[in-house]
């Protein structure tokens, strides 16, 4: 960092987070609300709030930046809330419906629930124009592209008003041709439209995959594209020296305009940065598997790194719609501070997935929320300060937190108030426990080898329960977790991904030279992709990736492979990579059978410096940080125990407190539960460990 | 949400809650496993398996979102299979089964069976069940429509061992594999149903080693005896008495005539009695044994109770079902041929029961759903050699329902599945065989009308790549359209139901029977999928709605008029001259009453 600052701008629902790195390695967090209606709002506030506590003019800080880093939600906003541009689709003729049909699936979970409605379309199908063309699975033109439909497309679009224009034609991945040479005539006919297309997005097989994805970056790109141009503008006034980066759901940073082009890498950027962040803090304890967990008010996130490869879903829905390109694999719950307790018709507890938000918010922040909540159940258990949180600017009421307890679940189950809210604690930790396993053992990792990290302002009371529950023993909590994502932007690369298409057997000297090829070919478009962005060549990596499968199967198994030479001697280390994964997922392998690749990818990543690390340096000695005792309950029959409560800010590097603890952030509240021991590092997180029982 | 407590439950509601999770997680990841892992079309794209947990009694604790087809059947089953070996069952053990007549669906759908012992004690099941896409026998993909006995159909596997004590039985597993044809897919679905059974175990040991198996035999019990309890609150609330249903079975080709299925429900407080009437089996492969008919009753009953998961054997204590005589079409026995059997009669049937529930509850009520009439397809594959045999899902995407407060899903259907298939994506399927798919679309005036429209069905249309290619047809709904609700009722009636219309060698002809043909390149096959039943009165549908639906080709211009009395004269702006609609809609209900 040869400037003064670095910043991380991360708009989340409620709040947006303010990351500052300076030169001396110091990272400073400050929150601003989250302004839905006018994204850059809430940056000039965000700005201002710097400003007040540095004593320094936006001006002079934004030219002084290194990196200006901004996490946006306008484009999943923009597509919960079915508010995208109005978008056309150019297709093969007979296939104008596959969007709608959408596979012929209902989602699991509604099979007999007659009020759940069907996905809404990004495109009517009135807009939905089939054109006469056709391209075999062999990749040979069977029916020439008939332009004649293309313009009379083109005419209808037109008419209606369409802002943006999807072309996705079937194999198209093997014969781009038709697809371009449409996008020329669309480009002649309507000059203002921006245009998708479908092999140059997503060149993988799949078609409705590939028309869904091309789709929803139509139905984006113009949003992108004025949000962006309004960032832009408004960091050139203040004086950036570099383009504004954005966070893309790949977990890298791009240039505004490929946020245009690749609208769609935009949806799910928010906890996208939390693996990078994650691998960053467990790196002086020199930690590469780790799973990172977020609680906030609303949702839970868990990413999840192995080897310092972070994992990457390719081909899912994503608020009902089918997104191929890959996005960090994020797994979402509806479980956080403001999830409510409630009693099912069969007479089970059950926490969430509603919440009640931040209004009117848990009944402790009396702000009329008759429901209880996980923080209500949290306040009453002793892990939080009836004071208040963030520093006391939120007072917490108790006696509100327990009647809510009492009547809506306690009562009814014949409980304690104690009893109750620790069960409130349990289940929601074993929703995300069981959310937890989505991302570990149903891809085949064992949890117990993985470090977890907390992020997120709510995290930190329940993270020891959750790392027991999953049997983990070491557990990474920075002082920084509730900023943990905004601050996991600043320390990514730049990222791009390349695919192409292939399927072949695994079984000749062709097939090897050709998916050598290959790489090599979508790997010099994205360097020069990263050397347009101002890259040197060696601060250019790449990484390689194979979705491989048995002749016969239809889905794959993506497998890292190093960027060595594919060919008939390296082929083997491929397969055997496959077979070994293909066992960890499924518990068994075929290693007689032909092995097949379909789809090639590589990520070329752009290095970027990375900020000089906290050194938190000496604090007071413990007993001088004990602030009180609480009476906190650790166990399901209630009981409570002295607690003593710490002062966090007062720590320095070394401290160690033995759990049953309690340490207070400014941002957040840790519970370290009694077997456990919290030892704070130079780098400024808390490593929390235990000793394993029987081994 | 919170409804009124119930009184609390004996164990400690908290891992109760935990361990009811963690049931429902062990069987998704099964259902991922399988699918990520299996060969057959009809697995991995298109979800046509089912896996369940059981216990050692064994009861059925824990059924995922799977397939409604297997609903009911897979309990019978696993008693039957678990009863055949008594005391003979090992750690280590693994046992195979398709047969009606030993409990089964229909025989093309292959069960694995594996008992997880703990501490050297039977305590669970994990069954997985999936459609392979052959199961030997004369016909590819098993549908034969020429079958006069189930030994004209396929394989029969009653239940065997394939696995004795942890050492694989390879000559048994070679002796049923040799039966089958593209056995290297045969071969790779077996490998995924065991891995899932074993996915299914691994988690299932977990649990015990984390919660004692007292407390989680404890939280079980107590599951199976809520999920009793909440369809028991819902039987109560239906008013005592006896209602009847009854649905028509279209002649697909046998030349048998329609048939009648008929349905009488009988609620007496708690309780509910299914009684079923249908005529005497014939020798035609739609004939179903009862495991089978317990899925088509089961499915009917949960059109009304639309309960949410998770599902467990619970749900069906106070529920008891005849299922009429043996020897009749929905309690077949030996030799009865069977293999559509998961379709056709399942569909008329489980209407025949909801059709009960409508009289009982109207407020309750979905309409039906689009029929199957789908497609196998079989031939050589050129480009690798190899032959190659399927049923093809996405022939049999029929539009769902439309229920009391929306339209139906389009292409969600058959009534069997409910949404719970994938047609598959038209590159893969174009991949995997050698076949071009010239369209897959929804179609016009395919949805019963109604207040609320029926889902549209769908049209595939296919061309054999590079060779001859056999295909047969099966299921109905090709006279009958889906039945409507509350009302419901449309006025073109050709365009509701399904078909298959061939080109081949320049002649066109439109089948509505269950065929054995082989078209060439050059040739072409649209299968049509019958659209959903509406709800309500079409001519009480908003204009608004239907000039939508003819803006987006769902509803044509003489659709708009014949189905729900709206007049457009402009066919361009689609200008609605409401005089006149005002006009028609009144004659039509006038003539209605």
């Amino acid at each position: 960092m040869r400037t003064d600052y670095r910043l991380g701008i991360d708009a989340g629902g409620t709040f947006t987070d303010f990351v500052l790195a300076d030169k001396s390695g110091q990272v400073r967090l400050y929150k601003a609300l989250s302004t839905p209606q006018d994204p850059t709002q809430a940056i000039r506030n965000g700005l201002a709030l710097i400003t007040e506590d540095l004593g320094v003019p936006a001006e002079k800080i934004i030219s002084n930046c290194d990196l200006c880093i901004n996490g946006t939600t306008v484009g999943l906003n923009a597509l919960i809330q079915h508010k995208g541009a109005k978008t056309g689709l150019i297709c093969t003729a007979g296939h104008e419906d596959s969007l709608e049909i959408r596979l012929g699936h209902k989602e699991d979970g509604y099979r007999y629930d007659p009020e759940y409605p069907p996905a809404t379309m990004l495109v009517p199908r009135y807009l939905r124009r089939g054109i006469r063309e056709r391209v075999l699975s062999d990749g040979s033109v069977r029916e020439a592209l008939n332009e004649a439909d293309v313009r009379a497309a083109c005419e209808v679009f037109k008419a209606e008003g369409v802002e943006t224009v999807a072309i996705s034609f079937v194999w198209s991945v093997l014969h781009p041709d038709h697809e371009r040479r449409a996008g020329e005539i669309l480009r002649e006919m309507l000059p203002d439209v921006i245009l998708t297309l479908g092999s140059e997005l997503y060149p993988q097989v799949r078609e409705y995959t590939r028309t869904s994805t091309a789709v929803v970056n139509a139905y984006l790109a113009p949003i992108m594209k004025r949000y962006v141009t309004a960032v832009d503008a408004y960091f050139q006034s203040l004086g950036a020296k570099q383009p504004v980066r954005y966070y893309q759901s790949n977990g890298g940073l791009a240039i505004g305009q490929a946020m245009t082009d690749r609208s769609v890498y935009a949806i799910n950027s928010g906890p996208a940065s939390a693996p990078a962040a994650g691998q960053y803090v467990c790196e002086p304890f020199g930690k590469t598997d780790v799973i990172t967990v977020d609680m906030g008010g609303t949702s839970f996130d868990i990413t999840l790194t192995k080897g310092g490869v972070t994992n990457v879903n390719k081909n899912i829905d994503f608020l009902r719609y089918r997104i191929g390109v890959p996005m960090i694999q994020v797994e979402t719950l509806g479980a956080g501070g403001g999830s409510i307790g409630w009693i099912d018709e069969m007479g089970l507890m059950q926490m969430g997935p509603q919440s009640a938000g931040s209004d009117p918010g848990p009944a402790c922040y009396g702000q009329g929320g008759a429901e209880p909540t996980v923080s209500d159940a949290n306040l009453v258990l002793g892990y939080l300060n009836p004071d208040g949180l963030v520093g006391g600017r939120l007072p917490l009421d108790a006696k509100l937190a327990r009647a809510a307890v009492k009547t809506k679940l306690a009562d009814p189950l014949g409980l304690s108030v104690e009893r109750a809210a620790y069960g409130m604690f349990t289940i929601v930790n074993a929703n995300m426990v069981n959310g937890i396993r989505r991302v570990t053992v149903e891809r085949g990792y064992d949890p117990r080898d993985f470090v977890l990290v907390g992020a997120g302002g709510a995290t930190a009371a329940h993270i020891c329960a959750l790392a027991a529950d999953m049997g983990i023993d070491t557990i990474v909590l920075p002082k920084l977790a509730s900023g943990l994502c905004a601050f996991g932007q600043i320390i990514s690369d730049v990222k791009y991904n390349y695919m192409a298409t292939a399927p072949l057997r695994l079984d000749n000297d062709a097939a090897y030279a050709r998916i050598d090829s290959l790489f090599n070919e979508i790997e010099a478009q994205g360097i020069a992709h990263l050397k347009a962005d101002g890259f040197a060549r060696k601060d250019i990596d790449i990484r390689r990736s194979l979705d491989m499968r048995y002749v016969g199967q239809v889905h794959e198994c993506t497998v890292e492979i190093g960027t060595f030479k594919v060919d008939a001697k390296s082929i083997a280390k491929i397969k055997e990579a496959f077979h070994k994964r293909h066992e960890e997922l499924y518990t068994y392998s075929e290693r007689h059978s032909t092995v097949e690749v379909v789809n090639i990818e590589s990520t070329v990543y752009g290095r970027v410096d990375k900020p000089k690390r906290m050194a938190l340096g000496k604090g007071t000695p413990v007993a001088k940080a004990l602030k009180g005792h609480r009476d906190a309950v650790f166990s399901a029959d209630g009981k409570r125990v002295k607690t003593p409560v710490y002062d966090g800010g007062l720590l320095g590097t070394g401290a160690k407190i033995a759990g049953p603890a309690i340490i207070e952030e400014v941002t957040t509240t840790i519970v370290i539960e009694p077997g456990w021991t919290a030892a704070l590092d130079d780098s400024g997180s808390y490593l929390i460990t235990r000793e394993r029982k029987g081994g | 949400m919170a409804k009124a407590a119930k009184k609390p439950v004996k164990v400690d509601p908290i891992t109760l809650s935990v361990v009811r999770g963690i049931l429902e997680t062990t069987q998704r990841e099964m259902t991922l496993s399988l699918e990520k892992t299996a060969r057959s079309s009809v697995f991995n794209l298109a979800h046509d398996y089912s896996t369940a947990l059981f216990n050692a009694v064994p009861e059925m604790i824990l059924q995922g979102q799977d397939i409604p087809i297997h609903l009911g059947s897979l309990i019978p089953a696993m008693k039957v299979v678990a009863g055949y070996f008594g005391d003979d069952i090992h750690e280590g053990d693994l046992i195979i089964h398709n047969d009606p007549a030993w409990g089964g669906s229909h025989a093309i759908d292959t069960c694995f069976y594996r008992p997880v012992f703990w501490k050297g004690k039977l305590k669970y099941w994990t069954v997985c069940k999936g459609h392979l896409t052959d199961v030997g026998g004369p016909v590819p993909a098993g549908y034969n429509p020429g079958a006069k006995e189930i030994y004209a159909e396929c394989l029969r596997i009653p239940p065997v061992k394939v696995w004795d004590r942890g050492q694989p039985r390879k000559d048994v597993l070679n002796f049923i594999l040799t039966n089958m044809r593209a056995r290297r897919d045969q071969e790779g679905d077996f490998n995924a149903l065991i891995g899932a059974c074993q996915v299914g175990e691994r988690a299932l040991l977990n649990m015990l080693e984390k919660y004692g198996e007292a407390e989680v035999d404890a939280c079980i019990a107590t599951l199976l005896d809520m999920a009793e309890k909440q369809m028991r609150g819902l039987i109560a609330s239906v008013p005592d008495g006896t209602y009847e249903g009854a649905a028509i079975l279209e002649d697909a080709g046998h030349g048998f005539g329609d048939f009648e299925i008929r349905a009488k429900v009988t609620i007496k407080a708690d309780t509910c009695h299914i009684e079923i009437s249908s005529p005497p089996q014939i020798p035609y492969f739609i004939n179903s044994y009862e495991g089978n008919s317990y899925s088509g009753v089961y499915l009917g009953l949960m059109m009304f109770a639309q309960l949410p998961p998770p599902y467990n054997e619970g749900l069906y204590r106070c529920v008891t079902v005849d299922m009429g005589p043996k020897g009749t079409l929905c309690n077949a026995r030996e030799p009865a041929p069977h293999m559509n059997c998961t379709t056709t009669p399942m569909e008329t049937l489980t209407d025949a029961v909801r059709l009960a529930f409508e009289k009982a509850v109207p407020s309750k009520v979905s309409a039906s759903w689009g029929h199957a009439n789908g497609l196998n397809i079989a031939g050589w594959d050129k480009r690798h050699d190899e032959e190659y045999v399927t049923m093809v899902l996405a022939t049999i995407i029929s539009g769902a329902g439309a229920t009391p407060s929306q339209d139906g899903w389009h292409a969600c259907g058959p009534e069997c599945c409910f949404g719970a298939l994938t047609s598959g994506d038209v590159e893969l399927l174009e991949y995997s065989y050698p076949i071009i798919i010239h369209r897959y679309s929804l179609m016009t005036d395919s949805g019963g009308a109604g207040k609320f429209r029926g889902g549209s069905g769908t049209a595939w249309e296919v061309e054999p790549l590079n060779d001859d290619m056999t295909f047969i047809t099966f299921g109905e709904g090709r006279r009958i359209p889906a039945v409507g609700a509350a009302g419901a009722a449309s006025t073109m009636t050709d365009e509701k139901v399904g078909r298959l219309e061939l080109v081949k060698g320049g002649d066109a002809k439109t089948i509505r029977e269950n065929v054995i043909e082989v078209i060439k390149p050059g040739d072409r096959i649209t299968n049509m999928n019958p659209g959903g039943g509406g709800y309500g009165d079409p001519m009480e549908r908003a204009v608004e709605k239907v000039v939508w639906d003819v803006k987006n080709g769902l509803v044509s211009l003489k659709g708009a008029k014949e189905d729900y009395g709206v007049v457009i004269t402009d066919a361009a702006t689609l200008a609605v001259d409401m005089n006149a609609t005002k006009a028609l809609r009144a004659d039509r209900r006038a003539g209605a009453n």
